[in-house]
């Protein structure tokens, strides 16, 4: 911390001594330990529940990650009052982050103590050691409670190094790869949601501290190795799984929903045009590949090599696209949303309906088109194991690398029209459609092009989707799907390339993990999107521009905007 | 020619019970600005509230004094769920952008289907059949049994229930609009929201009964469309909710004599294509796709609808 540039600290007046104050360090020291020591003794009689928790000094997965929660709390703790208050105490929030942790930790080993009593009847079968832990816990929360604010340095003003800088983003990659790795290898339901909330509690003591703003303007001054961080932690996570099959298959469906909800984000994230059947684009991209494919079902006598069917199908796409789009010259706004939920009917519909009776023989109608064969590029069957490094990748290894590849590109597609005229003008017509032709923005030029550029990518994605899934029928391409691709750009922020892959990641995963939650799984998704637009309209992780937009009257948050902007262009 | 009678009494019957879910959308549309896309919901909401009056008091029975009692239940159904969504889910948006309260209708109309499909057949204390497939709607005397025959065009008794109902809707509704204080006040909240409230008119009063009205042709509509197929489903209001909208653009939305006209028009269209439409593109499956066809062309070429509405410029 020595080359810090230091700004005026700010003149707030000292809060006053909270009563108390002097047990709160002790108290919380106590209560970390007591987490601690618990951790190591048996949480449960029972072995066979919550991946067994009954062994004494030897932690299972849940008591680990108490044990790593109450070792995060105890350097919070220090960073507060002790040794580690001269380095760090003046730039961490360690109080408010220790109190977000412990109320987290706390509501963490109560589910513990529920999760234990409901899966084997009682709370009979609770060990001693979940109730030190739990004892530890509420001590650690009263004594947060307890301990006073301090002033601070604001975080976001800290240079270090920049190979610090690099570093942390490696290690926080790194965390995230183990931590999703973690979350996912585990079968049973409630350690899932417990790990979750775990982690809901580790990031949630990161926004407090002000760690993660620091995080983000690092991100910000590093984007390119962030970037690049974040597809080698993809790229790696294959090799996390041992071969089996059973996440890489949910991967490589969250990659083929990510791709199609980012290139939905083209055309409703930054054009703002409201599109809801934009699954139709990935239909159309999957049954040109099927059609055209060697099954022995397909029913265009023709077989061209893999990377000519991907242009065709993306070709095709587009081209609806094109049609689609082209009613924009004349309707915009909520009447356009309609027009495109009535084409995307009219697909599924056709789709149906061109069986050889109702209409020419293309799509075998309901039943489909099935036993679409393996994806081969040259020689490279895609279906083969391959071993790489002494681990073997299945086949959906292979798919998911493939999606990888198609994801990184359509995110560069995004990321430089973005940055480009052509984003700038989208942006324009978003904010104000007749400012913009006024200005001279080729206002339905512009439209078309982000219904046809999206409709290309969503194409690309089908056409692998297609031989991913082995079959395509009408029954894939409903209007919900267009729904569940709007609600992925929604939930995580439209316009964004980091909330769009949160949002489809979640969408995609929590159903697929938590099998007691899949049949109510629709009903939430309809209230999540009630709640979002009511409560947090940008999304998730919400672009600043986008924010303004949701919040005019919002003055503060327009002029931090503006700075912001400034130091950007600088 | 026969064929062309019965057909068009097939798209009557139809366009009715498009035209009393359509005015619904008009309605809301033409006071708040606002296509309530759940409104299909409230009407499949109407269907299950006959229903379980039915199964609560009347299981068994089939006199027509019964029928009454469906028609309120249905009524205190959709219109609760109209009024709640708005109070809870529309109100708080009516600053935000346009986009924000198109997806929450998206969300309320997934989970109001999700709601009946899982939460149906769990309400504690009775037992009701599972939403889950189709749920058989009960039989009445006088407005369901053996259909009518003039010359040989046959008249569904169920078809005779709903366009009396439309007519009658019609004429309550024309009265309610043009001579009550309320339907006034309506009227000069739709022409001009900011002057209205100046003269004393309870704007957030006249939206819940602009939402509550459309409710109660729905809940009509829902009994009605109950007798005609005689079974309900949980997914009925999606397709009847859109082609009532098209119905009501089709009108020019805000206008409701458009609403029940642009339905009637929809119907008989839509029932002549099943008929009419020559070679493998005519015929009962491709009668949903000439619908959304009518309804892009309605939407790009005109807009404002047949009787014409204000036309609208939003982004």
């Amino acid at each position: 911390m020595s080359d810090v540039i230091t700004t005026e600290a700010q003149n707030k007046p000292e809060s006053p001594p909270v009563k108390g104050a002097a047990a709160a360090w002790p108290l919380g020291l106590a209560g970390a330990a007591l987490l601690i020591i618990g951790s190591f003794l048996s949480w449960s009689y029972d072995s066979s529940i919550l991946e067994n928790l009954s062994l004494n000094g030897n932690p299972g997965g849940l008591q680990r990650l108490t044990i790593i929660g109450g070792v995060v709390a105890l350097v919070l703790l220090l960073i507060a009052k002790g040794p580690l208050e001269s380095r760090l105490g003046q730039w961490l929030d360690a109080t408010l982050g220790l109190r977000a942790l412990a109320l987290y930790l706390l509501i963490y080993m109560v589910l513990v103590v529920v999760a234990i009593s409901v899966e084997s009847d009682g709370l009979i079968n609770v060990d001693p050691g979940a109730y030190v832990s739990l004892i530890g816990s509420g001590l650690l929360f009263a004594g947060a409670r307890l301990l006073p604010l301090r002033q601070l340095r604001d975080l976001g003003q800290a240079r270090l190094p920049s190979w610090f800088e690099i570093l942390s983003i490696a290690v926080i990659m790194a965390v995230i790869l183990f931590g999703a790795a973690y979350a996912l290898d585990l079968k049973d339901a409630w350690s899932f949601v417990l790990c979750l909330l775990f982690y809901a509690g580790v990031i949630a003591a990161m926004f407090r501290t002000g760690t993660l703003s620091w995080f983000s303007h690092v991100a910000q001054r590093n984007k390119k190795v962030l970037t690049l961080a974040a597809f080698v932690v993809a790229f790696f996570f294959p090799f996390t799984q041992n071969g089996s099959d059973a996440n890489m298959s949910i991967a490589t469906q969250v990659l083929i929903f990510a791709a199609t909800a980012m290139g939905l984000n083209i055309v409703v994230g930054l054009a703002g045009l409201l599109d809801l059947g934009y699954i139709a684009f990935l239909g159309s991209g999957a049954y040109v590949a099927a059609m055209l494919s060697e099954s022995a079902f397909a029913t265009i006598n023709w077989h061209p090599p893999f990377p000519v069917v991907v242009l065709i199908g993306a070709g095709v796409a587009a081209t609806l696209g094109l049609i689609i789009g082209s009613p924009t010259l004349r309707v915009s706004g909520d009447y356009l949303a309609i027009v495109t939920l009535g084409f995307g009917e009219i697909f599924r519909l056709a789709m149906f309906n061109l069986d050889g009776t109702n209409g020419p023989l293309l799509t075998n109608g309901p039943n489909g088109i099935p036993a679409i064969p393996e994806l081969t590029i040259g020689s490279f069957n895609f279906g083969d194991p391959h071993t790489v490094a002494g681990i073997e990748l299945g086949r959906f290894s292979n798919y998911y690398f493939l999606l990888l590849i198609l994801l990184g590109f359509i995110i560069l597609v995004f990321s430089r029209l973005n940055d480009s005229r052509i984003g700038r003008g989208w942006v324009a017509i978003r904010e104000d459609e007749k400012a913009a032709e006024a200005m001279g923005v080729n206002v339905f030029g512009l439209k078309l092009l982000a219904f046809a550029i999206g409709a290309f990518l969503a194409g690309m994605a089908g056409t692998i989707k297609a031989h991913q899934d082995v079959a395509v029928s009408p029954g894939q391409y409903i209007f919900l799907e267009s729904a569940f691709l709007l609600a992925a750009i929604v939930l995580g922020g439209m316009g964004t390339i980091a909330g769009v892959l949160l949002g489809a990641t979640i969408l995609k995963l929590l159903p697929e993990k938590l099998r007691f939650f899949s049949e109510y799984r629709l009903l939430l998704f309809g209230l999540l999107l009630i709640v979002m637009m009511r409560f947090r309209p940008e999304g998730l992780v919400a672009s600043r521009r986008r924010q303004l937009e949701f919040h005019e009257e919002d003055e503060e948050l327009a002029v931090a905007v503006e700075s912001e902007l400034v130091e950007e262009a600088k | 020619m026969d064929q062309f009678f019965q057909q068009l009494v097939n798209g009557l019957t139809l366009g009715s019970l498009y035209a009393l879910i359509a005015v619904g959308y008009t309605v809301v549309y033409g006071i708040v600005q606002l296509i309530n896309f759940a409104h299909g919901e409230v009407f499949m909401i109407g269907a299950f509230g006959a229903l379980t009056t039915y199964l609560l008091f009347f299981d068994g029975q089939t006199a027509v004094w019964i029928l009454p009692f469906m028609i309120v239940g249905a009524m205190l159904a959709s219109v609760g769920t109209a009024v709640l969504m708005e109070r809870v889910a529309y109100r708080p948006l009516r600053n935000a952008p346009r986009l924000a309260p198109l997806i929450t209708a998206i969300g309320i109309s997934v989970f109001l289907q999700e709601f009946i499909r899982l939460l149906y057949e769990k309400v504690p204390f009775v037992d009701f059949p599972s939403a889950k497939q189709r749920i058989p709607f009960p039989q009445i005397d006088v407005v369901t049994g053996p259909a009518a025959e003039i010359g040989n065009v046959t008249i569904q008794r169920s078809a005779i229930f709903t366009i009396a109902a439309l007519v009658i809707s019609a004429v309550v509704l024309y009265y309610f609009i043009n001579r009550t204080r309320l339907g006034r006040g309506m009227q000069a909240v739709s022409q001009d929201p900011d002057t209205a409230r100046l003269m004393g008119i309870n704007v957030d009063r006249i939206i819940v009964v602009a939402f509550a009205l459309g409710a109660v042709l729905a809940a009509v509509a829902g009994i009605s469309q109950g007798f005609q197929n005689n079974n309900i489903d949980y997914k009925m209001g999606f397709l009847a909710g859109l082609k009532a909208f098209t119905a009501a653009v089709l009108g020019g939305i805000g206008n409701i004599p458009g609403a029940v006209l642009g339905g009637l028009v929809l119907g008989v269209v839509e029932a002549m294509a099943t008929q009419y439409v020559p070679g493998q593109f005519g015929g009962g499956s491709w009668k949903d796709v000439w619908a959304f066809i009518i309804l892009i062309l309605v939407l790009v070429f005109r807009p404002q609808g047949l009787l014409g509405a204000r036309v609208v410029d939003r982004a």
